[in-house]
């Protein structure tokens, strides 16, 4: 027997449930074994002791109490009584206030102590978290089956990063083929927010053409004066000109390029 | 699935006298009555009433106006000593049940032209599209709406859930009795009115838009008040004229605000009742 099984073996031969062959070949390797021995001795005192502790026997009142105890629950329970008044502190409204009130001096404290310096790491990447989220939600909204899903999807685009690619082009995916006009409509003015980007901009002289209705066509040529895109021209030009075009669409395809002009 | 052909081809032939207002008549049955119910609507030309009642069936019934608005569409006679294989095929619904979700719609032929009225449990999420029909009517049903129309009026009455209803010459008329809290709605027109009836207590984000017309309300809307200042152009100098445009988008919030719920109009005014 080497140390590693001897120390495995201690907590048998100090309950003494060692016996036979095991115990004679743990002797035989305490003898052999200046640190096992040591330890053996050494914890070995710590067991006796504990031997020593009068055990404690339950008394004949434990026995009274019990019964005392259930007599009384029975009865609680057939009087239906009701239940104690609750201390205010137990209140699930006042801990809720509690609560927000900690979070409310926590932050107030980390406003506080915050310097003047970029925020730490940690903390852009949770605003990063956060916008992916939001994009993520959005994403999933605008795939949504039905129109008032979409929509929400579309609102939720208003809270991506205004340089969020994938929410734009989920806008402009919408704008050109989404089968409902209001999710389009809803779509164009979202496009507001991504105004920035000259790929937006694009995007929205390109759709213009594919446009057949009319209510859509005029919030595109809307947003195409408020970007003042001159690029547009072109295709305004046509709109203004061609006569199978709704009449309302025209004069405002006609006003926008005297705005741009 | 089960599919239906409704012919009513065979009927205006038999009996002319019964033509005009003959209805024939379908039932159809979701496959789980327990799980979310779906109607879908898509008619070429014809009115469309879809109505709640307390049944678990759908009935669709269509009173085809073949031979009076198109005279001139009378399914051609076979040759002599041959006869036609299969059904006609210039006036026929079709009905198609998959997935709990119905569909009704004027079949392959795009002369189709029928006014369907369709029963449907009170239960169940419609969306109707009419391309060249007159006017689209949705009642008493609750669920998710949606009704789009190219020339005529959209009604929608006396419905629980959500509406997004676009019609591009007619008025949108809808009346809520209660909303599902979380959902955003719609309502636009191109040339027609919106009036809209919403639940005294509801809560919502609004966005107005009408480009020519005017907005009112008995609601208390909170109105944003960074609305854009007006744009001025001022070309007399050089011949033109001189305009002022205001955006004219409205933002704001009724009951402290909530989902979005957008009104968009170009010609029309814009009406917001309180229930």
């Amino acid at each position: 027997m080497n140390c590693e099984e001897a120390k495995s073996r201690m907590t048998d031969y100090w309950s003494r449930s060692l016996a036979g062959q095991d115990e004679a070949a743990f002797s035989a390797h305490l003898a052999s074994c200046e640190s096992c021995r040591s330890e053996v001795s050494r914890v070995g005192a710590l067991w006796q002791s504990l031997d020593l502790l009068p055990l404690e026997e339950p008394s004949g009142k434990v026995r009274d109490r019990f019964y005392e105890m259930l007599g009384a629950y029975r009865q609680g329970r057939a009087s239906v009584e009701l239940p104690a008044p609750r201390r205010w502190w137990t209140q699930p409204v006042w801990q809720m206030a509690a609560a927000a009130g900690l979070v409310a001096v926590g932050l107030g404290l980390g406003y506080g102590l915050r310097g003047n310096n970029q925020p730490p790491a940690e903390v852009s990447q949770l605003r990063e978290e956060v916008a992916s989220m939001r994009q993520l939600v959005a994403l999933s909204l605008l795939q949504q089956q039905s129109a008032s899903e979409r929509l929400k999807g579309v609102s939720w685009a208003y809270r991506a990063e205004p340089s969020d690619r994938e929410v734009l082009e989920a806008l402009v995916s919408a704008v050109n083929h989404d089968t409902n006009v209001n999710v389009r409509l809803a779509a164009v003015d979202a496009l507001r927010r991504f105004a920035s980007s000259p790929e937006t901009r694009r995007a929205v002289v390109d759709a213009l053409p594919g446009q057949t209705t009319p209510l859509v066509q005029v919030a595109l040529i809307d947003l195409l004066v408020d970007f003042k895109e001159r690029d547009a021209t072109g295709v305004l030009r046509k709109l203004a000109d061609d006569g199978q075009v709704n009449d309302g669409v025209r004069q405002q395809a006609q006003w926008a390029l005297e705005r741009l002009q | 699935m089960k599919k239906l052909t409704l012919l009513t081809l065979t009927a205006a032939l038999l009996a002319p006298a019964a033509l005009p207002q003959d209805p024939q008549r379908a039932t159809v049955a979701f496959s789980d009555p327990s799980r979310p119910k779906k109607l879908v609507v898509d008619m070429s030309f014809g009115s469309v009433t879809v109505r709640g009642y307390s049944g678990q069936e759908v009935t669709v019934e269509s009173s085809n106006r073949f031979g009076i608005r198109a005279p001139g569409r009378r399914e051609p006679e076979p040759p002599p000593g041959m006869h036609r294989i299969g059904p006609g095929n210039s006036s026929g619904l079709e009905i198609t049940e998959e997935n709990n979700t119905i569909r009704v719609s004027s079949g392959p032929s795009p002369f189709a032209q029928a006014d369907v009225t369709i029963q449907v449990p009170t239960q169940t999420s419609v969306s109707v599209n009419a391309r060249l029909g007159n006017s689209v009517t949705i009642e008493n049903v609750n669920g998710e709406i949606e009704a789009n129309n190219m020339n005529g009026q959209v009604t929608i009455t006396n419905v629980s859930g959500s509406v997004v209803a676009h019609s591009m010459n007619g008025k949108i008329l809808a009346s809520l009795n209660s909303v599902t809290p979380d959902k955003s709605m719609s309502f636009s027109t191109m040339n027609g009115e919106i009036d809209v009836t919403l639940p005294a207590s509801i809560k919502a984000n609004v966005k107005l838009k009408t480009d020519h017309g005017d907005m009112f309300t008995d609601f208390d809307i909170k109105t944003d008040s960074t609305s854009q200042p007006a744009q001025v152009e001022d070309n007399r100098k050089s011949g033109g004229r001189y305009r002022m445009r205001f955006d004219r988008t409205t933002t704001g919030t009724i009951n402290g605000g909530g989902p979005e719920i957008q009104f968009t109009t170009f010609n029309g005014n814009i009406l917001i009742h309180k229930k």
